[in-house]
């Protein structure tokens, strides 16, 4: 039933129906989100390949984070289904799925450690497939605009704006083929947004993006769709 | 005016006796009284609870002892552990559904496994349900178990609620639950451990424990009362130690699920 949002903006980016190619990236299938029991949006389907960045727009409260993190699979959807190149997060087993469509919360989280070993600590679970690499950690760092020196900081003295950009990178070392961002600029000076938005436009996976910057949706987004809008009639 | 009792070597106290312990009370009560502490009324409701409640609980040992019956001194162990396991769940800050189940199972678990070990493997008591020394036994594992549940219990809640960005930023890296709960749930461990492993260090030096304490004033050999001493820490050591360790493992079993994403709605404020 569609109560709410599953209004597209750009017929790209939308739901190409449920027979879409098994092998695409990322599909959500006629979803329905919703959070404490509120229902915010309904009948989502959404298909994203290598390379495509989708803007998620609409209105405050109606539903842009919940959507996020329903497809990093931290709350379930009312109805409906992910499948990522296919296959479900079931099958793919949930800890390894997540660090394949990683999502970046609007408040970046680090722990209260130095910036290195922040940037390790996803290379200590289970599911890690390799070791953290010092070189790329320290390529990205430059590329967006953070002295090496940060490393050996302890992660609580850093400014919102560094933590923005370390969040980042961390989620970024992990090789994720799928970001969910959620206001990944927020905290950023005009440079950093403009270094941030050249690496993620280098990404070669699919982001999901929001962000309240209509400016920054135009310069990134191949896409967009809009939720939590009432249809008119 | 007390009386000797020859045969357990101490002395009984009689009403009297009971009356001028109550006078200490009473000074207590009095300084409240001249510095306007405003706690006289607590106090006398504190102190008439103390003789109230244990002359209660006297009159019903004395029952079970007297009536030699197993279904009634298991009766009993069960009426402790249910009261435990709400007096452990009610310090707590925050809770869920389920909580007072969980507890008493909790200390049930505990509870069984030290007093079967402590009473038929290292006292030999005969018969099995000896009310003597399974009663009392029971009464401070219990006490100290949800002092140790209840400090697992809140802490835990506390900490799960609080770090929830960070719980689920691990999970996006692509932790498990059991990845992104381990220091929380470590940390709510050793705090529920923390009260019993202080005590075992400055048993004897700093304070003389209760129970040894009793048995000396009883007419004990010191030495005998320390021996039994040794096994209670023991038992409360390793009581505590299970029952916060199966707390936070059934906390963490009731926060995650299999798809690995932390419940956090589960945790409900204490409303006060």
């Amino acid at each position: 039933m569609h109560i709410l949002g599953g209004i597209g903006a750009d017929e790209a980016a939308l739901a190409r129906g449920n027979d879409g190619l098994v092998s695409s990236l990322l599909q959500l299938r006629e979803l329905a989100i919703g959070i404490g029991g509120r229902r915010l949006v309904a009948g989502l389907s959404l298909q994203l390949d290598e390379g495509e960045v989708v803007a998620v727009g609409g209105p405050s409260g109606g539903g842009k984070t919940t959507l996020l993190r329903t497809v990093a699979g931290l709350i379930d959807p009312l109805e409906g289904a992910l499948l990522l190149r296919g296959e479900s997060p079931d099958a793919i087993g949930w800890p390894r799925y997540r660090r394949r469509v990683s999502y970046l919360s609007q408040r970046p989280t680090l722990l209260d450690i130095s910036v290195r070993d922040n940037l390790a600590r996803p290379f200590r679970y289970g599911c890690a497939g390799g070791d953290f690499d010092h070189g790329v950690a320290s390529r990205l760092l430059t590329e967006l605009q953070l002295d090496e020196k940060v490393l050996e900081q302890r992660a609580r003295t850093l400014s919102e704006g560094q933590k923005q950009r370390v969040s980042l990178l961390r989620a970024l070392l992990v090789e994720p083929e799928v970001l969910l961002l959620d206001e990944p600029t927020s905290a950023l000076d005009p440079d950093n947004v403009a270094a941030v938005e050249q690496l993620l436009a280098r990404f070669e996976g699919a982001i999901l993006l929001v962000s309240h910057d209509p400016a920054q949706v135009e310069r990134l987004a191949s896409g967009s769709i809009s939720i939590g809008e009432v249809p008119d009639g | 005016m007390a009386e000797l009792l020859l045969s357990a070597g101490a002395v009984a106290l009689g009403p009297a006796d009971l009356a001028v312990a109550a006078t200490l009370v009473v000074v207590a009560g009095a300084i409240s009284l001249a510095l306007g502490l405003g706690l006289e009324k607590r106090l006398a409701i504190a102190a008439t609870r103390t003789v109230v409640q244990l002359l209660l609980v006297g009159y019903v040992l004395v029952f079970v002892f007297d009536a030699d019956a197993p279904w009634l001194v298991l009766a009993a162990l069960l009426v402790m552990t249910i009261a435990a396991g709400r007096a452990a769940v009610q310090r707590s800050s925050r809770t869920f559904r389920g909580v007072h189940v969980q507890t008493f199972i909790t200390l049930l678990v505990t509870g069984a496994f030290t007093i079967i070990v402590v009473t038929q493997a290292v006292i030999g008591i005969e018969p099995w349900y000896e009310p003597q020394y399974i009663i009392p036994l029971l009464g401070m594992v219990l006490g100290n178990s949800l002092t140790g549940i209840s400090l697992c219990l809140d802490h835990l809640l506390e900490t799960l609620d609080d770090r929830r960005d960070r719980i689920e930023m691990e999970l996006c890296l692509g932790a498990t639950s059991w990845e992104a709960s381990r220091d929380s749930l470590r940390d709510a461990v050793r705090r529920g451990m923390i009260p019993i492993i202080n005590a075992m260090s400055v048993v004897g030096i700093v304070s003389l424990p209760g129970m040894m304490t009793g048995q000396i004033l009883a007419g004990a050999d010191p030495l005998d009362a320390v021996a039994y001493q040794i096994v209670v820490m023991f038992m409360l050591a390793a009581s505590t130690a299970v029952g916060s360790m199966l707390t936070a493992w059934l906390v963490y079993r009731k926060l995650f699920n299999d798809r690995h994403q932390l419940l956090s709605d589960t945790i409900r404020l204490r409303s006060q």
